[in-house]
């Protein structure tokens, strides 16, 4: 072997849960322990979705959307709810609007804190991993006594939403809050000033103010680096125009500045969620919707725990959908991931993934599913489901 | 920057260009592709907003598949819009020279709508399975997906 010439070694990591229990894969070309080239390669959750949606009615595809994402259903079924109901000319009660954002920003605290937990295991403190998935599990027993589900809530209809706020749910929610805001302050003290985890997160995988505005950085993500873009403020829908958010930033641009950029966020959830009980307004809770939409297209841009969701959609006339597009927050942050790991370490890899908070199901709309090694063929639904029972019976 | 005031900038930045009010927050520009990367790079170095996403809509009776590239600036929309043949496979400039993060977007257009971008950096795939079946866009709306 001739030695004079550099090798490139290639680290794979993924598709199985590169950091996460989620599937993508990196490619990471390293010199030593430095990293010095990556590449990213997904769909291994994609489900075909916007594909699907132009197959089903409005009212179906509620459904589905909602289905893009475990942790972030809620929002993705407001975001499409807010263009439909624009393109009918339909304008949600203001008491549908409140519900919405209290379910946003209760669905922000769930996903802020699995986030933390994931993080923290990822930094090998499992203690922490630990303490804030069981904290967790306050807001997620909130989330099923208001709406009945733990993930995929539903609470959305076009033209409003399912259900109302009894005064046995309100006070289970402020002492809810009361005990998430007790365990907030303690997490960011163990986030700031514990030492092992601090070598970890502190000045590691920095990100400039002006690397965030490049690489088009969206969410806590590019908060934690200075870039106030938060489009509950920027353009606010549904009811944050009668609850306005105070935008949460760091300037440090590192991890520990997204541990607490995040941290601070639940704070201000705490806080809205308040106002919005204290201010509830009275009143219906959905508006009549058409069943056919006239031709048009329209933009619904909303805040996703994970940063900017957007979606575009066109309706032709009838009662499905033209086009709909997703463009979640995964997608602009996940990018990032290959231009910042370049010239850190190997090690701190995973950390640096998991500080985006990738969600891949979001990012992934389509799967195929392989029957073999020789058969490389699409499978159809009846296939699949007589696959899954054979299986099970098995 | 106050919405409308974005949009009239938006519009000083577009003018020779045909643009037209969608809503009232969006401007839309429709553009040759050739004009397409002079306009992003004046929108660039004017620091209008950043670009939120791109879009593909496949319009099979009027024989075009349109390219939508939506920027934002606060609440205010931008869209610039390409229509292009849909047959052959269309090809138009790619922007990753002006913005380097377009490129995920562009391969995801790219394998889902069987568009061609010139001069990019990667046009791997991003989505589709290696093994996928070539020239088979499964976001077209003439795209046979099931093969039985």
């Amino acid at each position: 072997m001739d030695t004079t010439v550099p090798q490139r070694f290639v680290v794979p990591i993924g598709p199985q849960h590169p950091a996460l229990k989620e599937p993508g894969h990196f490619e990471f070309t390293v010199d030593g322990e430095q990293v010095t080239g990556a590449s990213v390669r997904l769909g291994y959750a994609h489900r075909g979705i916007e594909k699907a949606t132009e197959g089903r009615n409005w009212v179906q595809n509620l459904y589905l959307l909602e289905r893009i994402c475990g942790i972030c259903s809620h929002v993705h079924a407001t975001a499409y709810c807010l263009g439909v109901e624009k393109l009918a000319g339909v304008t949600p009660p203001p008491r549908a609007q409140a519900i919405r954002v209290l379910v946003a920003e209760l669905e922000r605290i769930h996903s802020h804190l699995l986030w933390l937990g994931v993080a923290a295991h990822e930094a090998g403190f499992d203690t922490l991993f630990m303490y804030s998935w069981r904290d967790r599990e306050t807001v997620m027993d909130i989330l099923e006594a208001l709406t009945g589900n733990r993930v995929n809530y539903s609470a959305n209809l076009l033209g409003g939403v399912k259900f109302d706020l009894t005064s046995e749910l309100t006070d289970k929610i402020y002492k809810g809050l009361e005990l998430l805001e007790e365990r907030t302050y303690q997490y960011v003290d163990v986030v700031t000033s514990d030492a092992t985890l601090l070598q970890r997160t502190r000045g590691v995988g920095v990100t400039t103010r002006e690397q965030a505005e490049q690489l088009g950085l969206v969410g806590p993500t590019a908060r934690a680096s200075g870039v106030e873009r938060d489009i509950r403020v920027e353009a606010p829908y549904a009811a944050y125009p009668d609850f306005p958010v105070k935008v949460v930033t760091a300037t440090a641009g590192d991890l520990e500045a997204r541990f607490v950029v995040r941290l601070q966020e639940l704070f201000e959830a705490y806080r809205l969620i308040r106002a919005v009980l204290e201010k509830l307004p009275p009143g219906e809770l959905q508006a009549r919707m058409p069943r056919k939409i006239k031709p048009a297209e329209t933009v619904s841009r909303v805040e996703a725990p994970r940063g900017e969701l957007f979606y575009f959609i066109k309706s032709n006339g009838t009662d499905q959908p033209e086009r709909i597009k997703v463009r979640t927050p995964t997608l602009c942050n996940l990018a990032s991931v290959c231009v910042l790991a370049v010239g850190s370490q190997l090690a701190d890899v995973p950390m640096i993934l998991a500080g985006v908070d990738p969600c891949f199901s979001c990012n992934d709309r389509m799967v195929t599913v392989y029957s073999g090694d020789t058969d490389h063929t699409q499978w159809t639904w009846k296939q699949l489901r007589q696959y899954g029972i054979d299986y099970y019976r098995r | 920057m106050d919405t409308q005031e974005a949009l009239k900038s938006a519009e000083a930045l577009l003018t020779g260009y045909a643009s037209t009010r969608s809503e009232e927050n969006r401007l839309d520009g429709t553009l040759a592709p050739e004009n397409l990367c002079a306009v992003v790079s004046n929108l660039v170095a004017a620091r209008w907003g950043y670009l939120m996403a791109i879009t593909g809509l496949d319009q099979v009776t009027l024989g075009q598949l349109e390219i939508l590239y939506h920027f934002g600036a606060g609440a205010a929309i931008l869209t610039l819009r390409i229509p292009l043949p849909r047959i052959p496979i269309p090809s138009v400039d790619s922007i990753c020279p002006i913005i380097p993060y377009a490129n995920v977007y562009e391969r995801e257009l790219g394998e889902m709508f069987g568009v061609e971008f010139r001069n990019s950096p990667n046009t791997d795939r991003l989505f589709l399975p290696d093994d996928w079946r070539s020239a088979v866009y499964p976001l077209r709306k003439d795209a046979v997906l099931n093969e039985e």
